[in-house]
């Protein structure tokens, strides 16, 4: 959605991804940078891997910093000399770029205070220190923290909290969903845990096989889910005890995605699929109240 | 305390410690530092039964495990397999009775060996025999963990993800242990897959009478495949007992934080959202004096930061370590899902 798949081989082959009004998709790669972290951030599921390992915090989110701010003031973001040029505006061509990523007292004073709204308790010392002497929770805080400092319209959070322990996913959820309403950002959390969008999710679609399968608001979705492969997902979650329930996996695999099925993409693994469900493919409908659906059991 | 015949396996006072590499000045008078990975603890796993190690990372439940397995050596404390003291038996021995099974098949199988030669191999090693009655015992540990002949002769490669782990699995059952280890068995595994699984070791226990240690940071997954649940932090064993009562009604405020930490897939009931959590698991080579969980408990008092809890019996088989259990005797954690539910009104929160 951001645009970050290498391409070839991905490319987005048909539909519009539609921004405030604007079809990203249709968008130049010089057009959609300026949307990328300003408007929509990305928060990804390893904080040590997408930090980098040889700069301190302090420097990463001043960079982040310094990019929104040379985007407000109309410069091209993509540039570091032009990042470099706001702060020290004279600089040679010939030489070899290389960003230092100063901190000045402005930048550092906006970096404490993005770390104060991830309630990093030490923000100034944290500045100081390189990712891999954070723990897991604190990196992921920084993360959010650099992500949030672009003041971001939507922040894209692909699985952020899978590789956190219990606790710690508990504080960073509960921190993303309070961010919602104190920065006005809307988040679109990316998780395989059912457990965790019903906890935080206003709304859940439902995927499978790359396509949307169910689409509802998270209290339909839990008390009345309708697609199949929706029912199986739910029946899979580990509740009670052995004594009190039975899992009912799903049976079989995802298919082949190079050649998927012709019908519905769950047909095969589906307890109720019919003859139709194998020729073609159901559309997403609403049933009722955005309740949106893919499966022949609700009609055609 | 405990009865010896009726119980696999025992630790008595257990402990691991790890030394920390000394200062590089050869004359420095700093004392040796350790890490205290397991630090006195005391389990017992009943014949046929699950016992879970549940706690976050670093709280030393995986270093129990090896510790357990003998893949490593405790640094104190005893280990009794069946009443026997396990330092005095042969490796051997022990193997026979007690099998563990790695989180993430890829790298706990070979590669290159076809699945029966992985899964015979600790049947050829320990019980011996002709190759036909190696085949044979193969066979039907492949049979029990649903995999087929054919699938027998391929190499891991060719099997989906939650096929390998049926895999280590029919390997962990083939000579026919006592107890297996589960060491977080179903974390690699996508949901659906983790439900086969764990209805597959609940079949296994049933039909073999088997006992498993499970280890597990997963709250559901202990809750579902457990009857008795330790709790550890920092290396020490905080509460202790019967799955079903410490899933609703935990003592400890740690196991408290975390029952209600761990999301449920219950939109209606967001525990998650409604606590507080105070900073994060302490480094082990300098834990907190006293109780360890004291910087970060809502209960803490002046003798939390001097003096350690002992493990004392709050009800029947029950135990916890906190000078403050008395307060927490009225907490409740619900952790029902929606399934089965009549769902609320919407619009209850």
């Amino acid at each position: 959605m951001i645009g970050l798949l290498p391409s070839p081989p991905a490319k987005v082959l048909e539909g519009s991804i539609v921004y405030k009004g604007t079809d990203l998709v249709k968008l130049k790669p010089k057009d959609l940078r300026s949307y990328r972290g300003t408007e929509i951030a990305m928060i990804f599921q390893e904080p040590l891997t997408s930090l980098n390992p040889v700069y301190k915090v302090g420097s990463q989110m001043a960079e982040a910093i310094l990019i929104r701010e040379s985007r407000s003031a109309g410069l091209d973001a993509a540039d570091p000399e032009a990042i470099e040029d706001l702060h020290k505006p004279v600089r040679k061509k010939s030489k070899p770029v290389k960003p230092k990523r100063k901190l000045t007292p402005e930048l550092r004073k906006e970096a404490m205070e993005a770390l104060k709204l991830v309630r990093i308790a030490d923000p100034e010392q944290v500045l100081e220190r390189y990712p891999f002497e954070l723990s897991g929770g604190m990196r992921q805080r920084v993360m959010i923290a650099m992500a949030l400092s672009q003041r971001p319209k939507l922040l894209v959070a692909d699985e952020p909290t899978t590789a956190l322990d219990v606790t710690t996913q508990a504080q960073v959820l509960k921190l993303m969903k309070e961010l919602i309403t104190e920065v006005n950002t809307s988040i679109m959390l990316i998780t395989h845990d059912l457990a965790v969008a019903s906890q935080v999710a206003d709304r859940v679609v439902v995927m499978y096989a790359g396509d949307v399968v169910e689409d509802a608001g998270v209290y339909d979705l839990f008390s009345k889910p309708l697609h199949p492969y929706t029912k199986g997902l739910l029946s899979c979650i580990p509740t009670g005890s052995k004594d009190d329930t039975k899992l009912m996996p799903i049976p079989g695999s995802v298919p082949d995605l190079v050649h998927p099925p012709v019908g519905c993409r769950y047909a095969d693994r589906c307890p109720s699929a019919m003859d139709i469900c194998r020729t073609k493919p159901p559309k997403l409908r609403d049933v009722g109240s955005g309740h949106k659906v893919s499966c022949f059991l609700y009609g055609e | 305390m405990v009865n010896e015949t009726r119980d696999v396996l025992v630790t008595r006072d257990l402990k691991k410690y790890f030394p920390l590499r000394r200062s590089l000045n050869p004359f420095s008078k700093a004392e040796r530092r350790v890490v205290k990975a397991v630090d006195g603890v005391s389990i017992s796993i009943p014949r046929g039964k699950t016992v879970a190690i549940v706690g976050e990372s670093g709280c030393g439940k995986t270093t129990l495990a090896r510790t357990v397995a003998q893949l490593i050596a405790p640094t104190s404390g005893e280990i009794l397999l069946d009443g026997r003291d396990m330092s005095t038996m042969k490796r051997k021995d022990v193997y026979k009775d007690v099998q563990i099974v790695f989180q993430d098949p890829d790298s706990s199988l070979d590669p290159r060996k076809t699945i029966a030669d992985t899964v015979g191999e600790p049947v050829r090693g320990l019980h011996g025999g002709t190759n036909r009655a190696i085949d044979e015992r193969v066979m039907r540990s492949l049979a029990a963990v649903g995999l087929s002949e054919e699938q027998a002769y391929r190499i891991p490669k060719q099997l989906s993800g939650g096929q390998r782990q049926r895999v280590a699995i029919a390997r962990a059952i083939a000579p026919s242990p006592k107890l297996l280890i589960l060491d977080e068995p179903t974390s690699a595994l996508d949901a659906s897959v983790q439900a086969q699984i764990l209805r597959l070791l609940i079949e296994l226990q049933n039909e073999f009478g088997l006992s498993y240690m499970l280890i597990t940071h997963n709250i559901a997954v202990a809750q579902y495949l457990s009857d008795v649940v330790a709790v550890m932090y920092a290396g020490h064993l905080v509460e202790y007992g019967p799955t079903k009562t410490i899933m609703a009604r935990p003592r400890h405020p740690y196991t408290i934080t975390l029952m209600t930490a761990a999301p449920i897939a219950n939109p209606w009931k967001r525990n998650l959202l409604n606590i507080e959590i105070k900073g994060e698991v302490p480094s082990a080579i300098n834990p907190p004096t006293g109780c360890r969980f004291n910087p970060r408990c809502p209960y803490v008092g002046d003798v939390c930061t001097k003096v350690d809890p002992p493990l004392e019996e709050v009800s029947p088989g029950h135990l916890v370590a906190c000078h403050f259990k008395a307060q927490t005797a009225d907490v409740v954690v619900e952790r029902r899902t929606t399934s089965g539910l009549a769902a609320p009104e919407v619009g209850a929160t």
